[in-house]
């Protein structure tokens, strides 16, 4: 799909018989922020590594900016920049000499960004890499990766050791600079809140497979919950309703389009419905991954889901 | 224009500023003519997405709130309720059915709920006497 910054089908990984990847289909727009999001373990990483030739997948195929994956790896190296998870480097190099060091790998390397991000991040320029703190190692890599000139821009977890004021500095320049320019970001991350405010897609993974993709104000503006009172209230899931939890005469339900639907046919029942509100990003990923761990454990419980995350 | 929006509502982003805008709007705060700031701007100052910003502005545009003059600024447009009577009543319709519908559920009689819409009301309209006074007072 060459109108797609990152499309994939079916992708599949699989290391010593765990499916980090599992048949992943995705569709990252050209020009927007992608929010890339999953618990510790859901994959989030391994896809990056295949979308950037890092690993080879066990199935599937990808393009990222319309070129193939494995087949036309160094046009694809040549336009993305990639802040990786782990932030360190063995080096006493300073930042000012390792960005001397990287603008020779990429013909469009801007100078004037780069000194524009040194100031805006306030980041010491002069002092050796092994010698700063984890906040400013982490704004190194975006440094780099900022000035490359890259059409596609791929973070991952870019707010490690980050504060506040730096997350927010990020955040301003995701806004500003990255999206008016016409590039696109995916940013793969479980800090929700960040990503809740500068996105404008979303792909929440789950196990290695796609539990939700869309646009964030369509997912908002469709999540509902709903709360009802009433006898022989329905208890069941559907391709709509999410979740269901019940306490005495009310029952809580999360229902993912159609809510107003579902709610006046409550009513028709005899049901009174007290609450349909919206739902933040926070507890739409909350309860999608709860549906994952019912659908994948089955009465096992919490704790055989507990340890199948940690591997 | 001073818009502040909450990225962790359950209300999507470019819902909150187009209701921002229509409030001001509505409350005299903003008047036709009066320039907006840029989709870049304003997604800069509350470090939002672009395209969420221009999805407010394009939405509010098609409604006959704002128009873009050539070179792209933004603007209140001169005659904000340009649509049809028609329709906008039917744009009103889903939010009256809602206050209907809340009003009844938490026990308030039909009188308490037209007298809460009526307040509203004339809270907007005190807001745009109070906006008129100072421009007038400037001048």
């Amino acid at each position: 799909m060459k109108d797609m910054a990152i499309w994939s089908e079916k992708l599949v990984k699989v290391y010593s018989q765990v499916r980090a990847v599992d048949e992943l289909s995705l569709n990252v727009p050209r020009g927007g922020i992608y929010g890339f999001l999953g618990r510790n373990g859901a994959g989030k990483t391994s896809t990056i590594k295949i979308l950037l030739g890092l690993t080879r997948p066990t199935a599937g195929q990808a393009t990222v900016l319309g070129f193939h994956v494995g087949r036309e790896q160094v046009a694809i190296l040549e336009r993305t920049a990639y802040v990786s998870e782990n932030k360190s480097l063995y080096s006493n190099l300073t930042a000012r000499e390792l960005a001397r060091f990287t603008r020779g790998f990429y013909p469009n390397w801007s100078d004037e960004a780069a000194t524009k991000y040194a100031r805006s991040f306030e980041i010491p320029m002069d002092r050796p890499f092994s010698k700063l703190s984890q906040g400013n190692r982490t704004k190194v890599f975006l440094l780099l990766a900022l000035a490359q000139g890259a059409d596609l821009l791929v973070f991952d977890e870019p707010a490690t050791g980050l504060d506040p004021v730096g997350v927010d500095e990020f955040l301003r320049v995701l806004a500003q600079d990255v999206v008016s320019e016409g590039r696109t970001a995916l940013i793969s991350s479980h800090q929700l809140s960040d990503v809740e405010q500068v996105a404008d897609h979303v792909g929440l993974i789950d196990h290695g497979r796609l539990l939700l993709e869309a646009r964030l104000d369509d997912i908002k503006s469709q999540f509902r919950l709903i709360i009802a009172a009433g006898n022989a209230l329905p208890q069941t899931k559907t391709a709509e309703v999410v979740s269901v939890t019940s306490e005495g005469n009310f029952c809580k339900y999360v229902v993912k389009q159609n809510a107003d639907d579902f709610a006046a046919e409550l009513r028709r029942q005899g049901a009174t419905v007290t609450e349909v509100s919206p739902l933040g990003l926070r507890e739409i990923f909350l309860e999608l991954v709860r549906k994952e761990e019912v659908c994948t454990s089955g009465n096992v419980g919490g704790m055989a889901a507990a340890v199948s995350h940690s591997i | 224009m001073l818009l502040h929006i909450n990225p962790s509502s359950g209300v999507p982003i470019y819902l909150q500023i187009e209701n921002q805008v229509k409030h001001y709007i509505a409350s005299g705060a903003l008047k036709p003519g009066n320039a907006l700031p840029s989709v870049r701007q304003v997604a800069a100052d509350l470090r939002i997405n672009p395209n969420t910003v221009a999805r407010a502005y394009q939405n509010l545009e098609r409604d006959g709130v704002l128009q873009t003059v050539q070179g792209g600024r933004t603007y209140v447009a001169e005659n904000p309720t340009g649509l049809l009577k028609a329709e906008r009543i039917r744009r009103l319709l889903p939010h009256a059915r809602q206050i209907a519908v809340e009003g009844t559920q938490l026990r308030l009689d039909p009188q308490e709920i037209i007298d809460l819409v009526r307040q509203e009301l004339n809270s907007l309209e005190e807001a745009h006497e109070r906006h008129g006074d100072l421009v007038r007072k400037a001048r």
